[in-house]
């Protein structure tokens, strides 16, 4: 039989503690002011102290707008790495080919 | 006694069933489509019986060698070369599970969600031939038998990503399948030809015994051609591009069963590598293919979905980069087979558990990805938004799915990965850093995902509901996950180790 390293994790204590959090955190919430009242803006997203606009489809980032920076900062390597995704068969084949060659080579040169 | 013969043959059953089921369905399915959709789900229903009652003695009393074409299937008759044999072990118990649970969840999710396609009695017959063609590859102890099933499974599986055959793309993307898979039956073909030619047999364990005597140039060119059509099924870098055009186009319901086909070459992979070719040179040789191809799939598969708006071609890169996790940690484990490192076992556990998780998240994430496009016919992430206020099981779902394919603990993603780092970064710290942080990178995009689909103010996009047989496929999925993450413990002492010792000592004294 092979040791099990997991012996010392154990996801119902962690669960245990979470849901212990989840009590703390919804005490500190009750705490809060009882007698506030909603105001009209109430619950609107803070966009640098501007109006929310009234198209809802515009207060969502769209998926495209996360992790632009990223994306920009390692434009070096993505730009090679998205041309490499042609989407044409004979690139797919291409690649095979290679590794194959890459793969038989190594064996050959090792073994 | 009856018993005894069903317990026996069970390996059998797995594939003659849904065989059998396959043929009845296309054949009465013509009179009405009712009787299709029944005799579809009494095959996979009595398959998974099959598979059940497999595993329960694999893993209760012991592994056992089924052959074919002799007066009984014992053991002792596997010397002749022609008898075909399966591998009932832990490994096979692991591999049949994985198929099963996706292929349950699938099946039960395509009973609602193809019901306005015509000609459902193909689409239910192509489904039963690629179960019987997937479980016939992990099954079998046979080189010819492998090829077989691999041109069951590639045929099937092509068939069924075509068949929305209305949609260019979907037949662009069987074309692309079709073509690749073809290629590579022909190279495996060619390279069980080298090995017959070599050894004069086609048994795992007879060729293992021949290869141990002597390995030849030739031996050595058949293991390179048959790795890298194994990796490329199962969708490793650089091979893995048909993958996202595969997945993104078959019809919803079953794509994960599409992508379990993929895990079922990777199963194949590791048979061969730790079955048959491990005897015949360094191990450590072997594991560094695996390593290598599976470190370039992480950083790939990851660094590609973080650049995707299309849902399901996000979630098809990160399979992509799931797989790398395992052929690393497989490989780390196959790297040390033979210098008594203890990580190398703890590498194997990780591997095959993740395995095990990564067959049922991603499939859970797939359908619940499918449930999103189907409700809104939207599959871009830029014109999502806001489901969570009318599709909340839908939602946690897919978070569930998320937070288990990014290793967030309590997951059994994490208990997976957890192994996986911890033994990987035994092996070389350079390893396990490089999956810790395409594990961050990871949460990043399903965290990109779920926000985009599910959170912000309600845009009103859905168009249609999805139907109780829908959140019955992911329910039991978000089940399954639910047991393995609470009880990773139980999992890997009852299922995993069975499947590191199969894989590890497999083959070894089977011969008289």
């Amino acid at each position: 039989m092979i040791d099990i390293v997991l012996e010392n994790w154990s996801p119902i204590v962690f669960i245990v503690v979470l849901l212990l959090n989840v009590l703390v955190a919804y005490w500190l919430y009750s705490m809060g002011n009882p007698e506030y009242k909603k105001t009209k803006y109430s619950g609107d997203p803070f966009i640098s102290g501007n109006r929310s606009p009234k198209d809802v489809k515009k207060l969502h980032v769209a998926g495209d707008n996360l992790f632009w920076g990223f994306k920009k900062a390692l434009k070096r390597y993505y730009d090679p790495l998205i041309d490499g995704h042609t989407g044409r068969l004979n690139d797919y084949m291409i690649w095979v080919v290679i590794t194959l060659a890459v793969v038989l080579i190594y064996l050959y040169l090792v073994v | 006694m009856t018993l005894d013969i069903i317990i026996e043959n069970s390996p059998t059953f797995i594939l003659a069933i849904p065989l059998l089921f396959a043929f009845l369905t296309a054949v009465l399915g013509w009179v009405s489509e009712k009787i299709g959709e029944i005799l579809f789900g009494i095959g996979l229903a009595l398959t998974v019986f099959f598979v059940g009652v497999m595993s329960f003695e694999v893993l209760t009393a012991e592994s056992w060698f089924y052959v074919f074409g002799a007066e009984s299937p014992s053991p002792e008759n596997i010397t002749s070369f022609f008898r075909i044999t399966f591998i009932a072990d832990g490994f096979a118990v692991l591999a049949t599970i994985t198929i099963s649970i996706t292929a349950v969840a699938a099946g039960i999710y395509s009973y609602s969600f193809m019901k306005d396609e015509s000609g459902l009695n193909k689409f239910y017959t192509l489904f039963l031939l690629t179960l019987a063609g997937v479980n016939g590859m992990v099954l079998t102890g046979d080189l010819f038998n492998l090829f077989v099933w691999f041109e069951v499974t590639s045929v099937a599986s092509c068939a069924l990503i075509a068949f929305k055959n209305y949609r260019g793309r979907s037949v662009e993307a069987a074309l692309k399948y079709m073509v690749l898979s073809t290629v590579g039956g022909l190279v495996v073909l060619f390279s069980i030809g080298l090995l017959y030619g070599q050894h004069g047999v086609l048994n795992y364990a007879l060729l293992r015994e021949g290869i141990a005597g002597s390995f030849t140039f030739l031996d050595k060119l058949a293991l390179g051609l048959l790795a890298v059509v194994f990796a490329m099924k199962a969708s490793s870098v650089p091979m893995h591009m048909w993958a996202p055009d595969a997945y993104g186009e078959a019809p919803g319901s079953v794509t994960p069963f599409i992508a379990v086909t993929s895990l079922g070459s990777l199963f194949v992979l590791f048979r061969l590598f730790f079955g048959v070719f491990s005897v015949g040179l360094d191990v450590a040789i072997l594991g560094s293919l695996l390593i290598v191809l599976g470190a370039l799939s992480m950083i790939v598969g990851v660094s590609m979905a973080l650049v995707q708006s299309d849902l399901k071609r996000l979630i098809a890169y990160l399979s992509v980069s799931q797989v790398g996790y395992m052929m690393t940690a497989i490989g780390v484990g196959l790297a040390t087979l033979r210098s008594g490192e203890g990580f190398g076992d703890l590498a194997m556990q990780g591997g095959l558990f993740h395995m095990l998780n990564d067959g049922v998240y991603k499939a859970l994430l797939f359908l619940s990805a499918v449930a999103v496009i189907h409700t809104t016919d939207i599959r871009s992430l830029n014109d999502l938004g806001g489901l969570a206020h009318k599709m909340p099981y839908t939602t946690f779902f897919f978070l569930f799915g998320a937070l288990s394919i990014a290793g967030i603990p309590p997951t059994s993603g994490f208990s997976s990965k957890l192994l996986i780092y911890k033994s990987v970064y035994l092996y070389s710290p350079i390893l396990a850093i490089i999956a810790l942080v395409v594990s961050i990178i990871t949460f990043a995009i399903v965290a990109k995902a779920f926000f985009n689909a599910f959170l912000g103010p309600d845009q009103s996009l859905m168009k249609r509901r999805i139907s109780k047989p829908m959140l019955w496929g992911m329910g039991i999925l978000t089940v399954v996950l639910i047991v393995f993450t609470l009880f990773p413990n139980v999992v890997v002492a009852e299922i995993v180790d069975p499947a590191v010792e199969g894989l590890i000592g497999s083959l070894e004294g089977v011969l008289p």
